[in-house]
């Protein structure tokens, strides 16, 4: 636990999120995969489900166009909080799954 | 507040937060979190003492207060040096608290965060037990500086505590120690008895690469100081077991002042 990777500095670059961590890495992951990969209860259920080929778009969804981070706050030791540009701000992404999203 | 939009707040005045938790009920979260906070106390420290199990409050009969007047009382209250806040304060002790878990997560906070604390140097949070509400509410919003897991020495309270460490990990709170509590028994043949069985609490430290805080005995004179409000560190300060609370309580200052996980960076959006 002690040995995992932190991060130490995390910006806004481009489409997504570069993050410098604590073992010298450095990565980024794109906005589009962050929102998709929700780890909200809400999400992962709608996740599961097969995809509905008629979904509408809300009209915050529509609206919105592609993912933009709102906020993104720290939450305890663990995770970051991310309150998005369509209105959902459930989710919480623990340290190590923005490590497994992003591509070096 | 809606408990899904809660931020990490920062308590300025407040040096470390200690959470004492365990699995299990009944394994005496309550008597080492007041104990302990009175052997902080006793080594020279301000201390706050939180109770964050609002169906079952402990800390007013512990201390010897009952319920105030919420509009005429200022909190947190003060008895034998301490701060203390809880649930039972408000409260008659006949009344169930009979709330659902968002409400139980907003009292918490509520007690964390708009209770005018001052400069304290430990707050120690009594958990209720489990791995509900309360206690994730603490670990996401609160800045812990660790957990102490306390556990009874036979199995079936050891396989929750380990449930309890399973949480703290998940969420990166680092975990103290373990401590055994009711370990064993001296009786007056100076034989010592393993009532419920031994060498569980330092099973589980080893098992999870945690320090092993020590073994509490059982001593009969801990309930009855803890049901007349005057803590058995305070009561009797030179019995054993009010000296393993004042080892504790040096391992816990000494365990505060290393260099704990940094605070998670902000980001820059």
């Amino acid at each position: 636990m002690a040995d995992e990777a932190k991060p130490l500095a995390l910006k806004r670059a481009g489409d997504g999120l570069t993050i410098d961590w604590s073992d010298g890495a450095k990565t980024h992951v794109a906005w589009r995969v962050l929102r998709k990969n929700c780890p909200c209860a809400t999400c992962i259920e709608e996740r599961a489900k097969p995809p509905d080929p008629f979904r509408v778009l809300t009209p915050q969804e529509a609206a919105a166009g592609p993912p933009e981070p709102v906020s993104m706050k720290p939450v305890g030791h663990y995770a970051y909080q991310i309150a998005w540009n369509d209105g959902h701000a459930t989710g919480i992404y623990p340290v190590e799954l923005l490590r497994k999203l992003a591509t070096p | 507040m809606n408990p899904a939009q809660q931020q990490k707040m920062s308590l300025p005045g407040i040096q470390h937060v200690i959470a004492v938790a365990s699995g299990k009920g009944g394994v005496g979260k309550s008597t080492v979190a007041a104990n302990l906070a009175l052997a902080l106390h006793a080594a020279g420290k301000k201390v706050g003492l939180m109770d964050a199990d609002i169906y079952g409050p402990s800390v007013p009969i512990m201390f010897g207060l009952g319920q105030v007047n919420p509009q005429t009382t200022p909190f947190p209250l003060h008895k034998h040096g301490i701060a203390l806040m809880s649930m039972g304060f408000m409260v008659d002790p006949n009344q169930a608290v009979i709330w659902r878990g968002p409400k139980v997560a907003q009292a918490v906070q509520a007690f964390l965060g708009q209770v005018p604390w001052g400069e304290l140097d430990f707050l120690v949070i009594d958990l209720p037990p489990g791995t509900g509400d309360a206690q994730l509410t603490l670990s996401q919003s609160a800045p812990l500086t660790g957990a102490i897991i306390v556990t009874t020495p036979q199995d079936v309270s050891l396989i929750d505590a380990r449930k309890g460490v399973k949480m703290f990990q998940e969420v990166k709170v680092p975990v103290i120690g373990v401590i055994e509590n009711m370990s064993y028994f001296t009786g007056d043949d100076g034989k010592r008895y393993e009532i419920f069985r031994s060498g569980g609490g330092a099973k589980l430290a080893a098992e999870i690469g945690v320090p092993f805080l020590g073994d509490l005995p059982i001593d009969p004179r801990v309930a009855e100081c803890g049901d007349t409000g005057e803590p058995i560190v305070r009561k009797y300060p030179d019995s054993p077991v009010a000296k393993s609370y004042l080892k504790l309580a040096a391992t816990v200052i000494a365990e505060a002042g290393k260099p704990t996980s940094a605070p998670l960076p902000e980001v820059q959006l």
